[in-house]
């Protein structure tokens, strides 16, 4: 589906295109409004923000919801900058999903995207953050998340990324109180892309839980280095699992998982692997009329799926 | 019409010869048996058909319909009507069959199993799982010529004889030429060769229209005698 096309199809409780703000949801259970207006009618808030925001959503899950949450963010004209502040509140014992979509919608605009996210997790809830980029490849992006997880809540974060932009920069940090579970899938497919990813768990309560499953692929002259640490200061299990094919011969792939490990009772993993395409599933593939480069996009389709 | 016409066909692996000087002649609507002891070529050939990697063609012809093949990428092979059910398919994890069917653009044909159809491809599966998912693609293609290698490996004696009797269906309603590579003779009982050929060090040393006189010379003596056939 083209990027225009999800566009028209997405009809979001936050849109912004460019830098206008084009629609906001009412709805009973969350408040919803840009940044702007929740740093000025909302003291509170200013706490999260790190200055008076220009663009981006807040929500505020108040009231338990049966619908999934969903905002998208496009850029639709050449060489604009978007300079967004996200804030996302999910209320104590809330169970809430959020579909989150950033996009370009054509391949050739030039666009800026820096987004600065803070998510926060009371006690006892739960959010699955199911987070979308689908970029023009001549785009700049540059998300840097933050995540904290209150006492008992959960956070379940799918970070697919299938259109890369000419360069991407990610950060993440995610801060586990105690007895919080977070769990990290992030798939990214590198297509003549620069991309530097920086992803921090703290385990910083006790019996905190993380999982973070990193599935990267370099095609067409991609550099790609992925950091991602986990940081145990209490009695706690992390894991990190990262996996990477290289499709040719051109890309480049730098993995490093760090466990850091400041409790005697912590209890931290990691395994990595970074290869090659299979030849023999290829052949395999090729022997049902599949060209090469279907059996490639197949099983790179595939290896991407956590 | 001759269908594949293979013609003194000697292959090379890491300066090893596998087939050395090869005939093989299969007519359309004709069913092969091909029958010989481990690492006598029965494999190698399946997979030098269908056009696979590493073999190095060093003498002969692979002819399909008359036009020589041994150019022919895999998928142009397959394109062309040659189909390979494979002995030990490989697992490709995150891909279903349904999708890896949806992307070949072809639905199942007479066999449907809707357990294997949505779980990931050769992944976790049973031996004899992996052989309808392999007889579920290959019947899709709609060949014109169907190699099964070692399709009745890994499975019961019940479980064998309902798929040997769908194959037959199969096969006689499409009207397609087959090779059928083997170890055991049950499935050529439902099948019934109209040749069976016994190949030993990448060489055809028999063929034979009977193949229940073939198959009872092997179990008695083993493939000490078809070396020394004389019916070629």
């Amino acid at each position: 589906m083209s990027n225009a096309r999800i566009a028209k199809s997405c009809k979001p409780d936050f849109l912004q295109i460019d830098n206008e703000i084009k629609n906001i949801a009412k709805k009973k259970e969350v408040v919803i409004m840009p940044s702007s207006e929740a740093w000025e009618s909302l003291e509170w808030t200013k706490q999260y923000f790190k200055s008076k925001p220009k663009g981006g959503y807040f929500i505020w899950v108040k009231e338990q919801v049966d619908f999934p949450l969903s905002t998208c963010i496009n850029i639709a004209s050449g060489n604009i900058e978007q300079d967004l502040q996200n804030l996302m509140i999910v209320e104590k014992g809330i169970k809430a999903k959020a579909n989150v979509l950033c996009a370009s919608l054509k391949n050739n605009l030039s666009g800026t995207h820096k987004a600065r996210g803070r998510l926060i997790l009371k006690e006892g809830s739960s959010l699955q953050y199911n987070h979308v980029h689908k970029w023009g490849e001549k785009d700049n992006v540059m998300p840097d998340y933050e995540f904290i997880l209150e006492k008992g809540s959960s956070l379940v974060y799918n970070y697919t990324n299938f259109f890369p932009p000419k360069n991407l920069e990610i950060k993440n940090k995610i801060i586990c109180l105690d007895n919080s579970y977070s769990q990290l899938n992030f798939s990214v497919n590198g297509i003549n892309s620069k991309i530097d990813i920086n992803e921090e768990v703290v385990l910083e309560g006790k019996d905190s839980q993380n999982v973070s499953r990193l599935r990267l692929v370099g095609r067409k002259n991609s550099i790609i280095n992925a950091y991602s640490s986990i940081i145990a200061k209490n009695k706690s299990k992390g894991h990190i699992e990262c996996n990477s094919l290289m499709v040719d011969k051109e890309s480049k792939i730098v993995s490093i998982p760090k466990l850091d490990c400041e409790s005697r009772d912590a209890q931290l993993t990691h395994e990595a692997s970074i290869g090659k395409v299979s030849e023999e599933q290829l052949n395999y593939l090729r022997s049902r009329g599949l060209t090469e480069k279907e059996a490639i996009d197949l099983v790179i389709t595939g290896f991407l799926k956590i | 019409m001759k269908l594949l016409q293979i013609k003194n066909l000697t292959i090379e692996v890491e300066g090893k010869k596998i087939l050395n000087g090869l005939d093989l002649e299969i007519k359309s609507e004709e069913i092969h048996a091909l029958l010989g002891p481990n690492a006598s070529g029965k494999s190698t050939l399946a997979k030098v058909i269908m056009g696979f990697p590493p073999y190095k063609v060093l003498d002969g012809n692979i002819l399909f319909k008359g036009k020589d093949i041994k150019k022919d990428k895999i998928e142009d092979r397959a394109k062309k009507g040659i189909a390979l059910a494979f002995q030990n398919p490989p697992a490709v994890s995150g891909i279903t069959l349904s999708q890896l069917l949806n992307k070949m653009s072809k639905k199942e044909e007479g066999i449907i199993n809707e357990d294997i159809i949505n779980r990931d491809l050769n992944v976790n599966l049973s031996g004899g799982e992996k052989k309808i998912s392999e007889l579920m693609q290959v019947f899709a293609l709609k060949p014109k010529l169907l190699i099964l290698d070692e399709i009745d490996s890994g499975l019961d004696i019940k479980k064998r004889q309902e798929m040997f009797k769908l194959i037959s269906e199969i096969v006689k309603k499409n009207k397609m030429s087959v090779l059928i590579i083997t170890h055991q003779g049950e499935i050529l009982e439902y099948l019934k060769p109209d040749v069976i050929n016994v190949i030993i060090d990448g060489k055809i040393m028999c063929q034979s229209n009977d193949s229940k006189k073939v198959l009872e010379t092997i179990k008695k003596y083993g493939y000490v005698k078809c070396k020394n056939c004389k019916k070629l």
